[in-house]
């Protein structure tokens, strides 16, 4: 159990290592925005993980970053087609960033190809649940600052003014570096890059 | 968006690729610790954008209308523009991981949204290049000086670099209204 833990704290992908920051920062304008691409996201990696392992022996080393992409893009492209029909108000919702999941530079770069199948899976599963917990406490923070609400219930109603920068690119970067650090000075870790 | 300047300001300003749309960065945490790592992977990204669009251009009688065909044509030339650039520049294979980055396949994806045609995709790539390699280039500039400021401890690093990328963000969006 320990790799789920990990993922999900102590190397929580998004707040401590800094990866899949273009979703951390995009999409999580609201809660459910963030939940529902943290989920697909986790989905998708186990789905890929699965399949790159089966598909290794197979793949030379130098084309392993392509046939990677080429796994995630089919993936994607079938979650699309069946969110499309499912639950098109979702796809609208996420716009390019549903499609952009392929190249999460999470699930691009976390290859370690000497992992037997059950201890890469276990690991998959906490980076992912580690990153879906991320995009939802970010998605949580934004749409209270910007909106005032919470998964689309209003809780001020009206007395404060929303602050409009959090639900825009801008402050969700800003909102990041700010739970980033808040991150930091809970974990007591300087707040350079651990790679 | 009709002639050259009216792209170059949308792409280069309004619709920055990093800091208004958001993608790339990857890029911006880890290629900026100096001005040159900055330029020398700026200039594999936006090499793999104009491929990508080139890509589009010449294949615009084919690419399909229906939506789910259309997102897997628009991802496979993103594909195969991330293969394609670093041989072009003649870097070696590794630097494919480079070339795939978000702000590629996010400005394919953008313009297959904004349904851009022809040789149009093109100049909107390369806008949206310079536009990326221009904040790369800020950013590694300013991280030179955050090296030297009095930073808190926990905001030391990544957290005050994001927090500068949006303060500059938000500024730029001055020019959208």
């Amino acid at each position: 159990m320990k790799p789920l833990w990990d993922g999900l704290f102590r190397k929580n992908p998004v707040l401590v290592l800094a990866l899949g920051l273009v979703p951390a920062v995009a999409v999580t304008t609201t809660a459910m925005n963030g939940l529902a691409l943290g989920l697909l996201t986790v989905a998708i990696w186990l789905a890929a993980t699965i399949v790159s392992k089966a598909a290794a022996p197979y793949v030379p080393a130098t084309a392993r970053t392509a046939v990677r992409l080429l796994i995630l893009i089919v993936l994607v492209v079938c979650v699309y087609a069946v969110l499309l029909r499912r639950n098109p108000s979702l796809v609208a919702s996420l716009g390019i960033f549903l499609p952009l999941i392929a190249v999460n530079d999470l699930l691009l770069r976390a290859g370690r190809e000497e992992q037997g199948m059950k201890e890469a899976l276990l690991n998959t599963l906490g980076q992912g649940l580690g990153f879906a917990l991320a995009l939802l406490v970010l998605g949580m923070i934004r749409e209270f600052l910007g909106y005032g609400s919470l998964f689309g219930t209003q809780i001020l109603s009206g007395r404060l003014a929303p602050l409009s920068l959090a639900s825009t690119v801008p402050g969700g970067m800003i909102i990041l570096g700010l739970v980033m650090a808040v991150v930091n000075l809970v974990s007591k870790q300087g707040g350079e890059l651990h790679e | 968006m009709s002639n050259g300047l009216e792209i170059l300001a949308q792409t280069v300003v309004s619709g920055n690729l990093i800091l208004i749309q958001g993608l790339g960065l990857y890029a911006l945490t880890r290629y900026t610790k100096n001005v040159k790592e900055a330029v020398e992977a700026g200039i594999s990204v936006v090499t793999s954008m104009l491929v990508g669009s080139v890509l589009l251009w010449l294949c615009g009688s084919i690419i399909p209308s229906s939506p789910v065909p259309q997102l897997g044509f628009y991802l496979l030339a993103a594909l195969a523009a991330a293969v394609l650039a670093p041989r072009i520049l003649k870097q070696d294979p590794s630097a494919e991981k480079m070339a795939v980055d978000s702000a590629l396949v996010g400005l394919l994806l953008l313009l297959g949204r904004d349904g851009v045609t022809g040789v149009q995709n093109v100049w909107i790539a390369l806008g949206a290049g310079v536009g990326y390699l221009l904040v790369l280039v800020v950013m590694a500039t300013i991280r030179k000086r955050l090296e030297l400021a009095p930073i808190p401890k926990p905001l030391q690093g990544l957290p005050i670099l994001l927090i500068t990328a949006g303060l500059l963000a938000a500024a730029l969006m001055g020019f959208r209204f």
